[in-house]
């Protein structure tokens, strides 16, 4: 009856992980029972491609939830990096025509104020929260300068294709975000980089007594956020053919709820990027499926939330009690 | 015969007088300042409406006199910048105002009425609120009528498909009043069409990247049952083209919008969308200025005395098709407007008294 008191590879020390996953099974063969028309190629395709610029968000995201910090300035970054990189490949404003060499100092741009939020955190002490919300801010501010009531239309059709197509039927967005998931993985498990993310998460101040150089890796986590939301907002305009402020609307909310409907907790040091990718598979799944089965839209938020609410239930029942969602 | 003649007389006198309490300025000209208050300018339809309202004080020469006042989406803050600047001599001051919602019209217009600044709203206001009940500082509300525009685009694109097939519908944020008001247009058109068939409505919330999966996801559930879309804003029309031209199917679903953004106007070009509604935001920038100038300068009477059609109506709607699209391609010159700034047109692009 009480399985969190099992020993091996389920005990509830380490996180569960196979919650969430059949969360997103059961999902799926309730809309694919709903509406057969949902279990298509051509939809299982659309899925991946909806999945792929969140999950490239959360992916990032992870490292900083997992030191038990938030970065709530990706829609920002995204916004610097969209209109960055519109204005940089051939566009309607600048004249410029930089191609790849734009789209990596667009990329770059989140790297900048990845370090700004990083600085912000832990030379100034300012608490996540009110720093990165900050850099949102200031950062959106800065991407409707840029804009300036004329948002730079991408005529770089090498990039316009990217965005838009496909490789072997599979979307190019969904391919960059397998990719940017290996990457996270591997980073998690195989280097100092992720290991420490979760020391500092499991106790920053055991962490720091050990010796460890926690700033450095808590600056690192806001520049890997910060470079991987660049790029969500480079794919996002590469995929709408134009540099928005908008690129990343209501990003920022959706893929803090990813990662912790994956199950990686917001308190920190428990989770991982595996666990994100699921939670945003799951976010995608419900926003595709609720059209297929024909929810009205006036319904689908509050329908959005009872299934996110099941699927956190369902994912953490055993950690309840024990889950800190936020120190 | 006397005594007529004495009427005659009368009345001639009183319409003389009537011109002349008219012609008296309320304030020198070098006195008057413009403000145009709206959300930000990042997106072409405010940036057009301050291109309108700084091409209107330029004409007028009071170029220096011009005020930008942007709230950026908070309704606290567009109410505060206009009291900020009642603080200096209120009485000259004209507001041009772009609510950010319908409920900030009410405490703007109660500011001017307590300093006596003169201001023109435009879009919609709260119900049971008119210029003509006892607001004489309200100069005029231009009202938009949503319902009207998504008439149009519903008829053109269902001509484009011959008036029959399946049409899937991109809503805006659903608890606006424009979103309303535009598919109320559209299930109007529906009803009067048996053939034209609605596969699906959601809402992208008017914006683009949200249209984007939409358009995707009813690509794979309807697949070529999809004849036509419709999109209650350009933005969102401009996300699922993408998502057609992804499919390799743009140019080949109509699609049809509302707003006239430059894209939108480009893409109607090309044939990748077929329509557009416009309100003109140039105009929109320029005419709540021109009617205060019109008013503080004593061209025409004051305000209360309006009948109540001049003070609430409709704004003539700009339909933009291929046939036309090349008139909207780039800004307009002054003297486009001229016309519709002189104290005499200041209604020419009204259609009925609104609401």
């Amino acid at each position: 009856m009480e399985p969190q008191h099992e020993q091996g590879v389920l005990k509830f020390s380490s996180f569960h992980p196979w919650g969430p996953c059949v969360a997103l099974i059961v999902l799926c063969v309730g809309f694919g029972l709903a509406e057969p028309r949902f279990a298509s190629m051509e939809n299982l395709r659309v899925i991946a491609d909806r999945s792929a610029i969140p999950l490239i968000l959360a992916v990032g995201m992870t490292f900083v939830v997992l030191q038990g910090a938030i970065d709530l300035s990706i829609e920002g970054v995204m916004a610097v990096s969209s209109l960055t990189v519109a204005m940089l490949v051939l566009n309607s404003r600048t004249g410029l025509d930089l191609g790849l060499i734009g789209v990596l100092l667009a990329v770059l741009s989140g790297v900048g104020i990845g370090l700004v939020n990083g600085i912000v955190v832990t030379r100034l002490g300012v608490p996540p929260f009110m720093a990165t919300l900050g850099v949102w801010s200031a950062a959106s501010g800065f991407a409707m300068l840029l804009s300036g009531g004329q948002p730079p239309l991408i005529h770089d059709q090498t990039l316009r294709a990217f965005g838009l197509g496909r490789t072997f039927t599979v979307p190019n967005l969904a391919i960059v975000a397998i990719l940017v998931l290996a990457l996270g993985y591997v980073l998690q498990h195989y280097t100092r980089f992720g290991r420490y993310s979760m020391a500092i998460g499991g106790g920053e101040h055991l962490a720091r007594l050990t010796g460890l150089p926690v700033d450095r890796y808590k600056v690192l986590a806001f520049v890997f956020s910060g470079l991987l939301a660049s790029l969500g907002g480079v794919l996002g305009s590469a995929r709408i053919g134009l540099g928005h402020i908008d690129v990343g609307l209501g990003q920022m909310f959706a893929t803090v709820t990813a990662v912790v409907v994956g199950g990686t907790s917001l308190g920190g040091g428990r989770g991982g990027v595996i666990q994100s990718a699921v939670g945003t598979v799951i976010l995608a799944v419900i926003a595709d499926g609720m059209i297929f089965v024909g929810i009205t839209p006036d319904l689908q938020k509050a329908v959005q939330g009872v299934i996110i609410l099941s699927a956190s239930l369902f994912a953490t029942w055993r950690q309840r009690g024990r889950l800190r969602i936020i120190r | 015969m006397k005594k007529s003649v004495l009427m005659i007389a009368g009345s001639v006198l009183l319409m003389l007088s009537a011109r002349i309490v008219a012609a008296v300025p309320l304030c020198d000209k070098s006195q008057i300042r413009l403000v145009n208050s709206m959300r930000e300018i990042a997106q072409p339809y405010h940036a057009n409406l301050d291109k309108g309202g700084r091409m209107f004080a330029r004409w007028a020469g009071l170029e220096q006199r011009y005020i930008l006042q942007l709230n950026q989406g908070d309704s606290d803050k567009q109410v505060s910048l206009m009291r900020g600047v009642l603080t200096t001599n209120p009485r000259c001051t004209i507001f041009n105002v772009e609510p950010n919602a319908d409920l900030v019209v009410q405490p703007m217009v109660n500011a001017a009425n307590q300093s006596g600044a003169w201001i023109v709203t435009h879009w919609a206001h709260n119900e049971g609120l008119h210029p003509f009940d006892g607001n004489d500082q309200w100069i005029a509300h231009v009202a938009v009528n949503s319902l009207e525009a998504g008439v149009a685009i519903s008829k053109l694109l269902a001509a484009s498909i011959g008036g029959k097939g399946g049409i899937v519908a991109l809503q805006g944020r659903l608890d606006t009043d424009p979103a309303r008001k535009r598919f109320a247009g559209l299930l109007q058109v529906l009803k009067s069409m048996p053939d034209l068939r609605l596969l699906d409505q959601q809402t992208a919330n008017w914006d683009r990247t949200a249209a984007f999966p939409i358009m995707q996801t009813w690509l794979a559930k309807y697949g070529n049952q999809i004849a036509g879309v419709w999109a209650a804003n350009d933005d969102m029309a401009l996300g699922a083209l993408e998502a057609l031209r992804a499919a390799d199917l743009a140019g080949k679903i109509p699609v049809v919008g509302v707003d006239g953004i430059p894209e939108a106007i480009a893409a109607i070009d090309k044939g990748e969308m077929i329509a557009t509604v416009s309100s003109d935001a140039y105009y929109q920038g320029s005419i709540g200025l021109a009617m205060g100038v019109c008013v503080l300068t004593g061209q025409v009477p004051l305000p209360k005395a309006w009948p109540k059609e001049k003070r609430e109506y409709y704004l003539k709607l700009q339909v933009i098709t291929k046939g036309n699209a090349w008139q909207y391609r780039s800004d307009p010159q002054p003297s486009a407007y001229v016309h519709d700034w002189d104290c005499a047109n200041l209604w020419n692009r009204s259609t009925s008294k609104a609401f």
